[in-house]
């Protein structure tokens, strides 16, 4: 696919004291500041939940979790870096490569998840699952065809669905278990994750909205249009890909509500009117709470490291702090 | 596949039926903007009616069930046939009409979830927390039918709460131990290591937290057998403490926990810190283990004058003086270390290093810090204090051991136990206080008198010697905001202070009760400050020379203890008491320690230990009981302004609040600080100052919070709005 993927043209050395447009900045000191790497959390210590948990339980998350790869890996090595040579300034360019990067340390976080809890035969199987699932690939294959085509602003718009709607139906379970007590560090990779995500999709929305103020009514009219058709494409697989996830533990209602209360913020990011009404967005609290990219989670040391530590921002103490 | 809290036909997303969806809704405002406070209370309605009850065995009296629990090997049998049947079936009757009501889902949840007995197959909840109270009542009263009550009492109305190993395990047939926590030396050769290993592991198997001091141990690069370039350093050591530590569990009810110590001017310091980093090697990486940094205070001066710090190679120095690296103190021999060429020695930037350490702790939270010096000007018994313990609040003097080559003892040295419980402070007052302080204190010395760590003698040792004890404290911002002031003010501190020195007297003459009873004292009373002639150092000096407040300096708290009826000790009293223990000593060696109180705060309806609340409603993440939502005490949407929390407080007013409390308790407290994301490393490097030069002991955890970007937050969420 890569002679899809246009390369910049131009190369102009980036200077970040001179801003076109501020949100750059704030949000690539958000993105280094929230800098991870799954090594940090103790995973292992979920494993007595694990070994506890239901055969069905088990074939469930792994699935959630390939499929979760899956979207990660389009989203580090083809979304966001075909986003790179649309982008209106370096400091954009910028941001979208750290974006692609902290994808592939999800996809990545995955693996290490997985590695951790199950056996290769069992993961082998999960990866297999992911090849052969319809809906799956269906989405995926939608997402790509977007990023190949050469229309800057219908990427951008692929790019927002995909991180702000298409990863919560996978979002969705761990969070359900981590409000449930069972394994509540693998909750804190994914709210890691979903931390990083909540950026991404703002950002890449912000962008889309600043790359409409530029174009014409007849182009505004069509990208509305296109937003809500491809929205509802995805819309339609997502259910059906939820269906086939979730039916089985009889979550898949709960997790429909959810699709509407995330296809509605992917809207509100992209700077468009909610689709679905209030009424069919009623998300089970203990999963809207959890939701928060907040990093304000008071976890206890003893079984986890949390979720809510940033890289420091170095500045040397002076003289005056020293006057003892 | 089942769910495991909802019937698997029942609409998940109905809140009638899920209880962690009603304690949620805490975190969601209601369409008018309020805090749903109810809905916590209707989950604690829904999780006992709906969970425990049916899951709840019958019996026809109290006794048939204390029969069948000990006929089936539940209960432990020794602790009941001490008591007459009479006065058992008495007891336990009046304990299961004593009325206790949980405040929060929080506490219900984590009282059923993590301390009720439960059938061996985890299907039945086999008792409430009266019945819990009543069991770990007697089994510290050992036999004394007055004492039973009166440790009941306290427990079942909230007043005091003993740590979770002794409220999780005593009473019970198949236990842990009741001691929460240890501290063991290492020493500069391989038994010792292998010893702080074995402790580990054992320790970690009987309940609590293990920290081990590395301090000891030779610098990478030295030599072995005089052989240049061998060692390998504290790293490694680190590693294999980490994976005894998540080897060994306490029947799966505790995570193994450990800390480590080292001292900030051993040459390994740096890689000690790098351990912790986000990008660290998985070689070195190390992710579930404290760490805590014991800094001198030359280590402040030599940043102050912007002199480099020298790192000395400890095996160097226990060759040169005789004795461990850790017990000499680096502040008093800074300068002759220095001019000392047979010492290595290498040079780092001291700012350097307290940049570095902040930008560890704004990474993870690590590491603690220990406050060499202060600590040891503080500390009432004759020896050298070196490190601290997995929560930073006990502060205790040890000795060496040494090893035959099979790991048998040469010497039996001095290492740490000590066993915790906390009063509410709220309860406590309205409980008159003395009692409450003189009821806990002599149910902390039970505990001590019943543990005997076998499989760590020096801790044995320690304990049959010593007896040290920790009481501590909690739900202070509770009741400070529940009494209208505000954290932190003038008011709060003055508070602070008195209770403080109101809680220490009590607990001296608790302890001095029982040397008079027991006809002893703590093993190395005459040489402890406590012994020492009033002016020349004696402990109590400090209440009677000026050097403290022993009166209200406001007439809101005057008036406040008056209200209370809690009478305050004068220097008369101080006077009088400094007499009676110089004459008969004490029998505990140490008697407070306050502790962060995770679990038990929750499950008692308070705020954690002195500290200001972490939100209005916190958000809880615990292995064992997943991400729930917390309403500080005494909250209502009427008073939300009042509860300032820990962010919005700022780490000032925390420090001020800990330096207040900090003369009266003879060990240390732990002190959390809290920061936005938008702090420094400099921010975290002021406020460590002014903790060291506020007289502060111990640091621990460093917190960080994140506010969500704007445009990417959760609407209608309470914790995301400030």
């Amino acid at each position: 696919m890569a002679p899809h993927v246009k390369l910049i043209d131009r190369v102009t050395a980036i200077n970040w004291n001179r801003l076109d447009d501020e949100k750059d900045l704030e949000v690539w000191d958000r993105l280094t500041g929230n800098f991870w790497l799954p090594e940090k959390v103790p995973v292992s210590n979920d494993i007595p939940d694990w070994r506890a948990m239901s055969d069905a339980e088990h074939t469930l998350t792994m699935r959630v979790f390939t499929g979760l790869t899956l979207l990660d890996t389009i989203q580090g090595t083809v979304g966001a870096v075909s986003l790179i040579p649309d982008a209106l300034t370096p400091h954009e360019e910028a941001v979208y490569t750290n974006i692609a990067f902290m994808e592939s340390v999800h996809a990545k976080s995955y693996s290490s998840i997985f590695s951790t809890l199950c056996s290769t035969r069992q993961i082998d199987e999960a990866f297999d699952w992911s090849e052969r699932n319809p809906h799956l690939q269906r989405k995926a294959q939608i997402v790509l065809d977007y990023y190949e085509g050469d229309d800057p602003l219908k990427r951008k718009v692929a790019s927002t669905l995909l991180e702000s709607f298409l990863f919560y139906s996978g979002f969705y379970l761990p969070m359900y278990f981590s409000a449930h007590a069972k394994l509540t560090n693998t909750a804190d990779v994914i709210r890691l994750i979903i931390r990083d995500e909540a950026v991404h999709g703002y950002y890449i929305g912000y962008k889309y909205q600043k790359g409409l103020e530029a174009a014409g009514d007849a182009k505004r009219a069509e990208m509305e249009q296109y937003t809500y058709d491809l929205l509802g494409e995805l819309y339609e697989n997502e259910v059906e890909y939820t269906h086939s996830l979730y039916d089985e533990v009889g979550l898949a209602d709960d997790v429909e509500q959810f699709l509407h209360y995330n296809a509605n913020k992917a809207l509100m990011n992209l700077g468009y009117p909610a689709l679905f009404p209030a009424e069919i967005c009623d998300v089970n609290p203990a999963i809207l709470a959890a939701l928060s990219p907040n990093a304000d989670e008071n976890h206890d040391f003893f079984s986890g490291s949390g979720s809510s530590y940033v890289m420091g921002k170095a500045e040397e103490t002076d003289d005056d702090d020293w006057d003892f | 596949m089942t769910l495991p809290t909802t019937p698997a036909n029942a609409n998940t997303n109905s809140p009638e039926t899920d209880y962690h969806a009603l304690n949620a809704m805490l975190n969601l405002y209601d369409e008018h903007g309020r805090i749903q406070f109810d809905k916590d209370l209707e989950a604690v309605g829904m999780f006992l009616e709906h969970h425990v009850r049916p899951r709840t065995p019958e019996f026809a009296s109290a006794t048939a069930r204390i029969d069948y629990l000990i006929d089936n090997d539940y209960y432990d049998a020794d602790v009941f046939a001490r008591y007459s049947r009479t006065f058992l079936e008495e007891f336990l009757t009046y304990a299961e009409h004593a009325g206790h009501r949980f405040d929060t889902f929080l506490g219900a949840f984590k009282f059923f979830r993590s301390y009720a007995l439960k059938s061996f197959d985890g299907a039945q909840y086999l008792e409430d927390f009266p019945q819990r109270a009543a069991a770990v009542a007697l089994a510290l009263a050992d036999g004394d039918e007055q004492a039973a009550r009166d440790v009941f009492d306290e427990i079942v109305s909230g007043r005091f709460q003993p740590a979770t190993p002794t409220f999780l395990n005593l009473g019970k047939a198949q236990r842990g131990e009741a001691v929460s926590c240890f501290l063991v030396r290492i020493e500069d050769n391989m038994e010792s290591i292998s010893r702080g290993i074995n402790a580990a592991l054992q320790l970690s198997k009987r309940g609590g937290g293990v920290a081990l001091l590395l301090s000891n141990l030779r610098e990478e690069g030295a030599p072995i057998k005089h052989i240049e370039n061998q060692s390998s350093g504290v790293v490694p050591v680190m590693k294999l403490l980490e994976d005894s530590f998540s080897y060994a569990n306490q029947l799966g009810a505790r995570q193994g926990a450990g800390a480590v110590y080292l001292h900030a001017h051993h040459p390994d310091i740096m890689k000690f810190l790098d351990t912790k980093r986000e990008n660290a090697d998985e070689k070195i990486r190390i992710k579930s283990l404290a760490l805590g940094v014991v800094i001198p205070d030359i280590t402040f001066e030599l940043a102050k004058r912007r002199e480099p710090m020298a790192l000395f190679s400890p095996y160097d120095v226990e060759r040169e003086y005789g004795v461990p690296f850790a017990d000499l103190g680096i502040s008093a021999h800074y300068d002759e270390l220095l001019a000392n060429p047979r010492i290595r020695r290498s040079q780092i930037d001291a700012r350097e290093f307290f940049t570095t350490l902040a930008q560890i702790q704004f990474e993870s939270g690590y590491p603690y810090i220990l406050f060499e010096d202060t600590a040891n000007r503080a500390n009432p018994i004759s020896g050298h204090i070196t490190m601290s313990n997995l929560c930073s609040e006990i502060l205790q003097v040890q000795e060496p051991s040494t090893y035959h080559e099979d790991l048998s003892y040469a010497h039996i040295g001095r290492d740490v136990s000590c066993n915790l419980g906390s009063l509410n402070i709220a309860r406590a007052m309205d409980g008159g206080l003395a009692r409450p302080v003189r009821t806990a204190v002599r149910a902390l010395t039970a505990v001590a008198r019943h543990t005997s760590i076998d499989a760590v003698p020096s801790i044995r040792r320690a304990n049959d010697e010593g007896h040290a004890i920790g009481l501590g404290q909690m739900n202070l911002h509770g009741f400070l905001v529940r009494e209208g002031i505000r954290y932190g003010s003038a008011e709060a501190l003055d508070f602070t202070n008195l209770y403080f020195m109101t809680v220490a007297y009590h607990a001296y003459a608790a302890s001095h009760e029982l040397a008079v009873e027991y006809g002893r004292a703590f093993t190395g009373f005459e040489t402890s400050a406590y012994a020492k002639a009033p002016g020349d150092g004696n402990h109590f000096d400090q209440y009677l020379d000026g050097s403290l407040d022993i009166a209200p300096r406001t007439a809101r708290i005057r008036a406040l203890f008056e209200r209370f009826d809690v009478a305050l000790p004068t220097a008369d009293d101080w006077r009088a008491l400094q007499q009676e223990v110089m004459r008969d000593g004490i029998y505990n060696q140490y008697l407070q320690a306050v502790p962060p109180t995770g679990s038990i705060s929750y499950i008692n309806h308070a705020t954690s230990s002195i500290h200001p609340i972490a939100s209005k409603i916190e958000i809880r993440k615990e292995g064992k009981i997943g991400r729930m939502y917390y309403p500080a005490p005494y909250m209502t949407n009427e008073n939300l302004d009042y509860y300032d929390d820990a962010y919005e407080v700022g780490w000032q007013a925390i420090v001020d609040t800990y330096a207040e409390a900090t003369p009266h308790v003879d060990q240390g407290l732990s002190l959390t600080l809290f920061f936005p994301d938008t702090a420094t490393t400099r921010d975290l490097n002021k406020a460590q100052i002014y903790a060291w030069r506020k007289g502060i002991k111990t640091l621990y955890y460093i917190r960080i919070r994140q506010q969500a970007l704007e445009g990417t937050e959760v609407e209608g969420c309470v914790s995301c709005t400030l």
